[in-house]
């Protein structure tokens, strides 16, 4: 190569070569952070957006469960299945079971109402008539009557719900499901 | 300073001791520092664009994917919520479904920029046939991927190419078969479609991209004579940032069309419903215009679809051999060349003739208003268990319109044309020509039936209202000579006078509360008052009716006071509840009965034997605009209020 051409290339291409270098990883990194970051955003869909898991029940959100006077007065538990419609993503099921609960009627004609999923590890807890406890068939939580856990499985008392009971005698409740496994009673979602 | 180097000094040795056992040096040295003879080129990037778009397809397909539910159920329902409510789901199909666009672009470029430089000639032919391969697995996953949002436009577009797969000679039902999994399309279609589009053309378009980059890197670049003189460059950094740019304004464009356009989705697939607007992707639509030659059409579809195209690839796939004649290069230019102009005559002349016809345009539009009706109920209602598409077939604005072009367009219109936004045509014969002409209807024009307006023309303006019925033969004449219309001829300068501005409009809005329409709702109770007094006794504010309404229209009026009177009888309809919905279903299952026209002055068919009471009320609910609708003005924008 002749020295006058080759010359003023050796100046520039230090300089060039590094604009060069740090355009092309520049631009590298926006076209591949681009599809890949919405794609990421699209998949944190879940945290982003709050969901209902069913349509239905009065103005609070209150399904109608049952008449008072079909609760036992002596407090003994009874479980019923909540129906509302049910929406899993697009679809819109009518008329379903979106969860179950235990209701227990107190003196003063209180009721209180408990999501019957146990705060363990989400399994379904029975209730016992012989030692008049509720009992979880999966990890052997037990719970009093009141919910207080009876040993050291459960991380807290079964969740109870708001319930509300009109002037027809008719008892709502608010249905929720609760995160399993620790100690803070919180609602999921 | 001594943390810094003690720091880079155990990250060599950490890639060194990956080296040693990987060699992964030597191959980024040799993947960057490829020598380009005559230097970076932007007229090289084209190969890798393909390659960028690839990978934005596989990076967004697989997200898709997560939120994709293949079955006839669910495919549209899953795409309808991954666009419409999903979080940046319009942003990751709307990448998807433009990348897809630009990688035929890109595909056509690439494979230009090959044949002009002439990189197919020997020793580079089993790459360019490679190529080809990439082609054809390219051209597969645009086919595949069009079904699976399984709306009207992606159906019957596929449609159409498994049709063609069937006229195969010797195999093809069992190849169409083998491909709809079934003799007709379902639940296996979009199954075998979606493995197919997400697994194995993906998993073939890598392995024969891997060898297709392998062997190019094995040959070099193709450089032109002049280039060659020029000095060396590498392939990093210059040829990377000419790629990078490239790439970037590729996705500039997807992005640009992502968010202006927004990729489409029509209305779910209906195998029971007639769709006049398929047309295949815009990319394939010169082989679309192509077989409609009716020389091609002629010489069957198996020549037009498959042996044409068959024969044009096999061209193709011998240029490398071509190309050693003497003007043979010349030739693999000049022809592709001519299939590139061939190809955009044929998608001009097709997208001139789809502009021009007044009917398609009308039937794009419809698809897409199904889309947008579609997703509308499916937000306001969920989605059943029996999918999005029985949302739209008990909507009354999506089947009323239907059902009126079946059935009454023959005879009315809606707003001047069908109730589908078509104009109805005839064909006649001129000077041994057959031509289209538009059909005029031989019965009144009911987009505005019931509504004040309407009813204040027909009180005011009778011959103009049912002015087709000139051309219904003589009792089309009648109907425009009868009592109704002298009545009118008697007393519209009397209403139209200034003074009875309030009277008229008192009784058209009696007459109009009578149905009780919703849409015509609310109803002002003082003027309705006032319109009943001039129903039965005729007094205007200023002069009087030459007869009362009530002679001859029977009435008991909507809000329960007293009936008006009983009427003349047959002939003289009944006006109670008057193009309310009951009176409307009542009328169209029977005009001729004696509350309405009568036998003796009906001219309209009885449909109660022709509409099912399902359809009836779908297309009166449609007509009394008694359907749901969201706040945002309707797509359509059919309805002028």
């Amino acid at each position: 190569m002749e020295p006058s051409s080759s010359l003023p290339t050796d100046q520039t291409t230090p300089r060039r070569k590094i604009l060069a270098v740090l355009g092309a990883v520049g631009i590298g990194a926006i076209i591949s952070l681009t599809p890949l970051l919405a794609g990421l955003s699209f998949f944190l869909d879940p945290l982003l957006r709050r969901r209902a898991g069913f349509k239905g029940g009065d103005a609070e959100g209150f399904l109608a469960v049952t008449q008072l006077s079909d609760l036992p007065d002596d407090g003994t538990p009874l479980r019923f299945v909540l129906r509302a419609n049910k929406i899993d993503a697009w679809n819109e099921f009518k008329d379903q079971s979106i969860g179950t609960v235990y209701l227990r009627k107190m003196p003063g004609n209180q009721v209180i109402a408990f999501n019957d999923t146990c705060p363990h590890l989400g399994c379904k807890v029975d209730y016992q008539e012989a030692s008049r406890t509720f009992l979880c068939p999966c990890h052997a939580s037990a719970f009093q009557l009141d919910g207080e856990p009876m040993n050291k499985i459960p991380p807290r008392k079964l969740d109870t719900l708001e319930s509300k009971t009109d002037p027809d005698g008719k008892v709502w409740v608010k249905y929720q499901d609760f995160q399993c496994g620790v100690e803070k009673k919180g609602a999921v979602g | 300073m001594r943390c810094g180097e003690e720091g880079s000094g155990r990250m060599n040795g950490m890639l060194n001791w990956l080296d040693d056992r990987t060699g992964y040096k030597n191959l980024v040295h040799e993947t960057l520092n490829e020598p380009i003879p005559g230097g970076a080129k932007w007229k090289y990037v084209w190969g890798s664009t393909l390659s960028f778009v690839f990978m934005v397809q596989v990076i967004t397909g697989f997200f898709l994917w997560g939120a994709y539910s293949p079955s006839t159920l669910t495919a549209w329902e899953s795409v309808y919520y991954i666009q419409n409510v999903m979080s940046y789901g319009w942003l990751v199909r709307g990448i998807h479904h433009f990348a897809a666009q630009a990688m035929m672009i890109l595909l056509g470029l690439h494979f230009m920029q090959v044949i002009i430089a002439g990189a197919y000639k020997a020793p580079r032919e089993v790459n360019f046939w490679l190529g080809l391969v990439l082609m054809q697995i390219v051209l597969g996953l645009s086919l595949t991927g069009y079904l699976l949002p399984w709306d009207q436009k992606g159906y019957y577009a596929t449609k159409v190419a498994t049709n063609i797969v069937g006229v195969t000679p010797m195999i093809g039902p069992q190849l169409q078969q083998l491909a709809q999994g079934g003799t007709s399309y379902g639940h296996h279609t979009l199954t075998r479609f979606f493995a197919l589009h997400a697994g194995i053309l993906p998993a073939l378009m890598v392995g024969f991209l891997a060898l297709h980059i392998y062997v190019f890197r094995r040959h070099g670049i193709t450089v032109s004579k002049s280039d060659q003189a020029k000095p060396a460059g590498t392939f990093w950094p210059d040829q990377v940032l000419m790629d990078a740019v490239a790439c970037l304004g590729v996705l500039a464009t997807i992005l640009f069309f992502t968010v202006w356009k927004g990729a489409e989705l029509t209305g779910p697939a209906d195998a029971s419903e007639a769709y006049s607007a398929a047309r295949p992707e815009w990319y394939f639509l010169f082989l679309f215009r192509f077989l409609k030659f009716e020389e091609v059409d002629k010489l069957g579809l198996v020549f037009g679809a498959l042996y044409v195209p068959g024969a044009i690839m096999g061209v193709i796939a011998l240029m490398p051999f071509i190309g050693k004649w003497k003007l043979g290069h010349g030739f693999n230019v000049a022809f592709t060349f001519a299939l590139l102009a061939g190809a955009t005559f044929l998608t001009a002349i097709a997208l001139k003739e789809d502009g021009a016809d007044k009917n398609y345009q009308a039937a794009v539009k419809a698809a897409e208003f199904e889309g947008h009706r579609a997703a509308e109920l499916a937000k306001e209602f969920g989605i059943p268990p029996t999918g999005a598409l029985s949302l739209l077939k008990e909507d009354p604005r999506i089947q009323g319109p239907k059902l009126f072009a079946r059935h009454c367009s023959s005879c009315h219109r809606h707003n001047g044309h069908n109730g589908l936004e078509q104009i109805v045509m005839k064909e006649i014969e001129e000077n041994g020509q057959k031509i289209q002409v538009e059909e005029p209807a031989t019965a009144a024009d009911l987009g505005e039936f019931g509504s004040r307006a309407w009813i204040t023309s027909l009180l005011t303006n009778y011959s103009q209202t049912f002015a087709p019925l000139k051309n219904a033969g003589e009792n089309g004449e009648k109907f425009l000579t009868g009592e109704m219309a002298e009545w009118v001829k008697d007393n519209s300068p009397t209403l139209l006078q200034p003074e009875n501005a309030d009277s008229l409009k008192g009784l058209v809005e009696f007459l109009a509360a009578q149905g009780g329409r919703r849409e015509l709702q609310p109803f002002d109770p003082a003027l309705i008052a006032a319109g009943r007094e001039i129903f039965k006794g005729g007094k205007l504010a200023q002069g009087t009716l030459t007869s009362n309404c009530s002679d001859c229209h029977a009435m008991k009026p909507v809000d329960g006071t007293e009936s008006l009177g009983d009427g003349a009888g047959p002939g003289y309809p009944t006006l109670t509840g008057y193009a309310g919905k009951q009176w409307l279903q009542d009328f169209v299952k029977n005009p001729a009965h004696e509350s309405f026209y009568g036998v003796e002055r009906n001219l309209m068919p009885p449909f109660e034997a022709k509409l099912s009471q399902k359809e009836l009320t779908l297309l009166i609910d449609w007509m009394i605009g008694d359907y749901f609708r969201s706040n945002h003005v309707e797509a359509g924008g059919e309805r002028k209020e």
